[in-house]
Protein backbone atom coordinates (compact mmCIF):
# COMPACT_ATOMS: atom_id res chain seq x y z
CA UNK A 1 0.00 0.00 0.00
CA UNK A 2 1.16 3.66 -0.86
CA UNK A 3 -0.19 6.61 -0.71
CA UNK A 4 -2.58 6.07 -3.86
CA UNK A 5 -6.19 5.28 -3.50
CA UNK A 6 -8.32 3.77 -5.93
CA UNK A 7 -11.49 6.53 -5.25
CA UNK A 8 -11.12 8.18 -1.93
CA UNK A 9 -13.95 10.04 -2.62
CA UNK A 10 -16.53 7.25 -3.59
CA UNK A 11 -15.54 5.15 -0.52
CA UNK A 12 -16.20 8.73 2.00
CA UNK A 13 -18.71 9.05 0.87
CA UNK A 14 -20.02 5.35 1.58
CA UNK A 15 -18.35 5.93 4.94
CA UNK A 16 -19.90 9.11 5.61
CA UNK A 17 -23.43 7.54 7.06
CA UNK A 18 -21.36 5.37 9.72
CA UNK A 19 -19.98 6.27 12.86
CA UNK A 20 -16.63 6.65 12.72
CA UNK A 21 -13.75 6.56 15.57
CA UNK A 22 -10.42 8.08 15.90
CA UNK A 23 -7.74 5.80 16.28
CA UNK A 24 -4.98 6.26 19.65
CA UNK A 25 -1.78 6.87 17.12
CA UNK A 26 1.72 6.94 18.41
CA UNK A 27 4.45 8.91 16.72
CA UNK A 28 8.18 8.85 16.91
CA UNK A 29 10.81 11.02 15.02
CA UNK A 30 13.60 9.10 14.30
CA UNK A 31 15.09 12.07 12.44
CA UNK A 32 15.20 10.88 8.92
CA UNK A 33 11.93 9.40 9.03
CA UNK A 34 8.34 9.94 11.38
CA UNK A 35 7.25 6.60 12.15
CA UNK A 36 3.35 6.49 13.03
CA UNK A 37 1.59 3.53 14.90
CA UNK A 38 -2.12 3.38 14.44
CA UNK A 39 -4.27 1.21 16.71
CA UNK A 40 -6.60 0.06 14.29
CA UNK A 41 -8.12 -3.21 15.37
CA UNK A 42 -10.70 -4.87 13.82
CA UNK A 43 -9.94 -3.45 10.11
CA UNK A 44 -9.53 -4.85 7.01
CA UNK A 45 -5.98 -4.97 5.23
CA UNK A 46 -7.62 -3.70 2.08
CA UNK A 47 -10.21 -1.39 3.74
CA UNK A 48 -7.06 1.01 4.55
CA UNK A 49 -6.36 4.09 2.79
CA UNK A 50 -3.27 6.38 3.79
CA UNK A 51 -3.01 10.26 1.76
CA UNK A 52 -0.39 12.52 1.95
CA UNK A 53 -1.37 16.04 0.38
CA UNK A 54 -0.12 19.39 0.81
CA UNK A 55 1.77 17.72 4.47
CA UNK A 56 -1.69 16.30 5.66
CA UNK A 57 -1.40 12.82 6.65
CA UNK A 58 -4.74 11.39 6.30
CA UNK A 59 -5.81 7.95 7.34
CA UNK A 60 -9.03 6.04 6.56
CA UNK A 61 -9.93 2.56 7.65
CA UNK A 62 -12.80 0.43 6.85
CA UNK A 63 -14.14 -1.93 9.72
CA UNK A 64 -16.78 -4.63 8.81
CA UNK A 65 -19.83 -4.91 11.12
CA UNK A 66 -20.80 -6.99 13.89
CA UNK A 67 -22.42 -9.83 12.63
CA UNK A 68 -21.70 -12.74 14.52
CA UNK A 69 -25.29 -13.53 15.71
CA UNK A 70 -25.92 -13.40 19.51
CA UNK A 71 -27.51 -10.91 21.70
CA UNK A 72 -24.94 -8.27 23.16
CA UNK A 73 -24.53 -8.41 27.13
CA UNK A 74 -21.71 -5.93 27.07
CA UNK A 75 -20.31 -3.46 24.63
CA UNK A 76 -17.39 -1.68 25.38
CA UNK A 77 -16.22 -0.62 22.30
CA UNK A 78 -17.83 0.81 19.19
CA UNK A 79 -17.49 -0.72 15.76
CA UNK A 80 -17.26 1.59 12.65
CA UNK A 81 -14.51 3.32 10.71
CA UNK A 82 -11.62 4.65 11.49
CA UNK A 83 -10.63 8.26 10.40
CA UNK A 84 -7.93 10.49 10.90
CA UNK A 85 -5.57 13.29 9.68
CA UNK A 86 -3.18 15.32 10.68
CA UNK A 87 -0.57 17.78 9.98
CA UNK A 88 3.40 16.41 9.86
CA UNK A 89 4.63 19.39 7.66
CA UNK A 90 6.73 20.12 4.75
CA UNK A 91 10.23 18.40 3.89
CA UNK A 92 8.78 14.80 3.77
CA UNK A 93 8.43 12.54 0.28
CA UNK A 94 5.64 11.22 -0.10
CA UNK A 95 6.51 8.88 -2.83
CA UNK A 96 8.54 7.01 -0.16
CA UNK A 97 5.50 6.26 3.07
CA UNK A 98 5.48 2.52 3.47
CA UNK A 99 2.25 1.50 5.55
CA UNK A 100 2.44 -1.94 7.28
CA UNK A 101 -0.24 -3.81 8.82
CA UNK A 102 -0.14 -6.53 11.45
CA UNK A 103 -1.84 -7.66 14.52
CA UNK A 104 -4.25 -4.58 13.58
CA UNK A 105 -1.58 -2.19 14.11
CA UNK A 106 -0.69 -0.14 11.37
CA UNK A 107 2.53 1.47 10.87
CA UNK A 108 3.80 4.15 8.16
CA UNK A 109 6.59 5.59 7.71
CA UNK A 110 7.15 8.88 6.31
CA UNK A 111 10.78 9.35 5.43
CA UNK A 112 12.04 13.23 5.06
CA UNK A 113 13.37 14.52 1.94
CA UNK A 114 17.38 14.76 2.08
CA UNK A 115 17.42 17.67 1.04
CA UNK A 116 16.29 18.75 4.23
CA UNK A 117 18.36 16.70 6.39
CA UNK A 118 20.60 18.15 8.11
CA UNK A 119 24.28 17.73 6.53
CA UNK A 120 27.61 17.35 8.21
CA UNK A 121 30.15 19.42 6.69
CA UNK A 122 33.54 18.41 6.81
CA UNK A 123 36.48 21.02 7.64
CA UNK A 124 39.28 20.57 5.24
CA UNK A 125 42.95 21.96 5.91
CA UNK A 126 43.94 24.36 3.40
CA UNK B 1 7.58 19.25 12.91
CA UNK B 2 4.19 20.65 13.97
CA UNK B 3 1.33 18.43 14.81
CA UNK B 4 -1.43 20.06 14.61
CA UNK B 5 -5.06 18.31 13.76
CA UNK B 6 -5.84 19.27 10.97
CA UNK B 7 -9.32 18.38 8.85
CA UNK B 8 -8.16 18.42 5.16
CA UNK B 9 -10.91 18.78 2.17
CA UNK B 10 -10.85 15.18 1.86
CA UNK B 11 -11.22 14.15 5.32
CA UNK B 12 -14.19 16.11 5.81
CA UNK B 13 -16.09 15.36 3.12
CA UNK B 14 -18.81 15.68 4.77
CA UNK B 15 -20.35 18.77 6.38
CA UNK B 16 -18.73 19.79 9.63
CA UNK B 17 -21.32 18.89 12.23
CA UNK B 18 -22.87 16.59 9.64
CA UNK B 19 -24.26 13.36 11.04
CA UNK B 20 -21.41 11.29 11.28
CA UNK B 21 -19.97 13.49 13.74
CA UNK B 22 -23.24 13.27 15.89
CA UNK B 23 -23.13 9.95 15.29
CA UNK B 24 -19.74 10.02 16.91
CA UNK B 25 -20.83 12.00 20.19
CA UNK B 26 -24.30 10.21 20.98
CA UNK B 27 -22.21 6.70 20.12
CA UNK B 28 -19.52 7.92 23.26
CA UNK B 29 -22.19 9.55 25.41
CA UNK B 30 -24.56 6.07 24.96
CA UNK B 31 -21.49 4.20 26.03
CA UNK B 32 -20.76 6.43 28.90
CA UNK B 33 -24.26 6.04 30.27
CA UNK B 34 -24.37 2.41 29.20
CA UNK B 35 -21.07 2.05 31.21
CA UNK B 36 -21.88 3.85 34.54
CA UNK B 37 -24.68 1.54 35.50
CA UNK B 38 -23.51 -1.88 34.34
CA UNK B 39 -19.81 -1.94 35.40
CA UNK B 40 -19.86 -2.50 39.41
CA UNK B 41 -16.78 -4.52 39.08
CA UNK B 42 -14.25 -2.12 37.92
CA UNK B 43 -12.92 1.29 39.68
CA UNK B 44 -13.15 2.77 35.67
CA UNK B 45 -13.59 2.33 32.11
CA UNK B 46 -10.99 1.38 30.57
CA UNK B 47 -11.30 4.69 27.96
CA UNK B 48 -11.26 6.83 31.25
CA UNK B 49 -7.68 5.60 32.34
CA UNK B 50 -5.14 7.47 31.54
CA UNK B 51 -3.45 6.53 28.12
CA UNK B 52 0.02 6.37 29.79
CA UNK B 53 0.69 4.99 33.40
CA UNK B 54 -2.41 4.33 34.58
CA UNK B 55 -3.58 0.44 34.01
CA UNK B 56 -4.48 -0.80 31.30
CA UNK B 57 -8.23 -2.48 30.54
CA UNK B 58 -8.65 -3.59 27.23
CA UNK B 59 -12.14 -2.87 26.10
CA UNK B 60 -14.22 -6.08 25.55
CA UNK B 61 -17.26 -6.63 23.97
CA UNK B 62 -19.51 -9.76 25.18
CA UNK B 63 -22.37 -11.47 23.64
CA UNK B 64 -24.23 -14.67 24.02
CA UNK B 65 -26.32 -17.28 21.76
CA UNK B 66 -28.35 -20.17 23.02
CA UNK B 67 -25.28 -22.60 23.17
CA UNK B 68 -22.54 -20.01 23.55
CA UNK B 69 -20.93 -16.89 25.11
CA UNK B 70 -18.20 -15.07 22.88
CA UNK B 71 -16.19 -12.50 24.60
CA UNK B 72 -14.16 -10.13 22.42
CA UNK B 73 -11.40 -7.58 23.31
CA UNK B 74 -9.46 -5.43 21.10
CA UNK B 75 -6.00 -6.12 22.00
CA UNK B 76 -4.31 -3.90 18.83
CA UNK B 77 -0.52 -4.78 18.74
CA UNK B 78 -0.25 -7.57 20.93
CA UNK B 79 1.56 -10.67 19.63
CA UNK B 80 -1.17 -13.60 20.31
CA UNK B 81 2.07 -15.25 22.37
CA UNK B 82 1.76 -13.16 24.70
CA UNK B 83 -1.76 -13.28 25.55
CA UNK B 84 -3.26 -16.01 28.16
CA UNK B 85 -6.72 -16.97 28.51
CA UNK B 86 -8.32 -18.94 31.00
CA UNK B 87 -11.82 -20.25 31.57
CA UNK B 88 -13.63 -21.49 35.00
CA UNK B 89 -17.29 -21.88 35.18
CA UNK B 90 -18.49 -18.65 35.57
CA UNK B 91 -14.85 -16.79 34.73
CA UNK B 92 -13.09 -15.74 31.75
CA UNK B 93 -9.55 -14.43 32.92
CA UNK B 94 -7.80 -12.65 29.71
CA UNK B 95 -3.57 -11.20 30.54
CA UNK B 96 -0.66 -10.80 28.92
CA UNK B 97 1.57 -7.94 27.90
CA UNK B 98 2.05 -5.41 24.95
CA UNK B 99 5.50 -4.72 23.92
CA UNK B 100 6.50 -1.29 22.88
CA UNK B 101 6.74 -1.51 18.87
CA UNK B 102 8.44 2.01 18.74
CA UNK B 103 12.27 1.58 20.23
CA UNK B 104 12.04 3.92 22.95
CA UNK B 105 15.41 4.84 22.75
CA UNK B 106 14.98 7.71 20.79
CA UNK B 107 16.09 11.04 21.21
CA UNK B 108 13.55 12.60 18.96
CA UNK B 109 10.30 13.87 19.58
CA UNK B 110 7.16 11.42 20.71
CA UNK B 111 3.98 11.61 20.84
CA UNK B 112 2.03 8.36 22.32
CA UNK B 113 -1.76 7.79 22.87
CA UNK B 114 -1.56 3.94 22.45
CA UNK B 115 -1.54 1.43 25.44
CA UNK B 116 1.68 -0.63 26.28
CA UNK B 117 2.46 -2.74 29.13
CA UNK B 118 0.56 -5.50 30.86
CA UNK B 119 -3.12 -5.78 31.01
CA UNK B 120 -5.91 -8.10 32.63
CA UNK B 121 -9.07 -8.76 32.59
CA UNK B 122 -11.24 -10.66 34.64
CA UNK B 123 -14.99 -11.19 32.99
CA UNK B 124 -17.87 -12.73 34.96
CA UNK B 125 -19.79 -14.68 32.52
CA UNK B 126 -23.41 -14.68 32.16
CA UNK B 127 -23.57 -18.40 32.46
CA UNK B 128 -21.82 -21.49 33.72
CA UNK B 129 -19.54 -22.74 30.49
CA UNK B 130 -17.35 -25.87 29.69
CA UNK B 131 -13.86 -24.79 30.71
CA UNK B 132 -13.08 -28.41 28.11
CA UNK B 133 -14.44 -26.36 25.39
CA UNK B 134 -13.18 -22.88 24.74
CA UNK B 135 -11.64 -21.51 21.46
CA UNK B 136 -9.51 -18.47 21.31
CA UNK B 137 -8.39 -16.63 18.16
CA UNK B 138 -6.73 -13.47 17.32
CA UNK B 139 -7.67 -11.94 14.00
CA UNK B 140 -6.60 -8.00 12.72
CA UNK B 141 -6.05 -6.78 16.92
CA UNK B 142 -9.19 -8.51 17.88
CA UNK B 143 -9.12 -11.67 20.91
CA UNK B 144 -12.69 -13.60 19.95
CA UNK B 145 -13.16 -16.67 22.64
CA UNK B 146 -15.86 -18.84 22.17
CA UNK B 147 -16.96 -20.65 25.30
CA UNK B 148 -19.73 -23.65 25.51
CA UNK B 149 -22.61 -23.39 27.75
CA UNK B 150 -22.62 -26.52 29.99
CA UNK B 151 -25.77 -28.39 29.59
CA UNK B 152 -26.41 -28.66 32.92
CA UNK B 153 -25.52 -24.69 33.56
CA UNK B 154 -28.08 -23.56 31.05
CA UNK B 155 -31.13 -24.24 32.89
CA UNK B 156 -32.01 -25.69 36.47
CA UNK B 157 -35.99 -26.01 37.23
CA UNK B 158 -36.75 -25.19 40.78
CA UNK B 159 -39.57 -27.52 42.47
CA UNK B 160 -42.54 -25.00 44.05
CA UNK B 161 -42.89 -26.47 47.66
CA UNK B 162 -46.57 -26.61 48.26
CA UNK B 163 -47.31 -25.46 51.76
Amino acid sequence: MTTETASPETAAAGRAARATFRPNIDITDFGTEVVIHADLPGARRDGIDVTFEDGVLSLVADVPPRDQPGTAIRREYGVGDYRRSFRLGEGFDASLITADYRDGVLTMKVPRLAAVLPRKISVTAG
Amino acid sequence: MSLIPFRTKRASGMEPGSLATLADFRNEMNRLFEGFFSRPLEPMPAWLTPAIGGPWLPAIDVSETDTLVRVRCELPGVDPKDVDVSVSEDRLVISGEKKSAAETTTDGMTHREAHYGAFSRAIPLPEAVDPAKVEAKYDKGVLTVEMTKSPSGTSRKIPVLAT
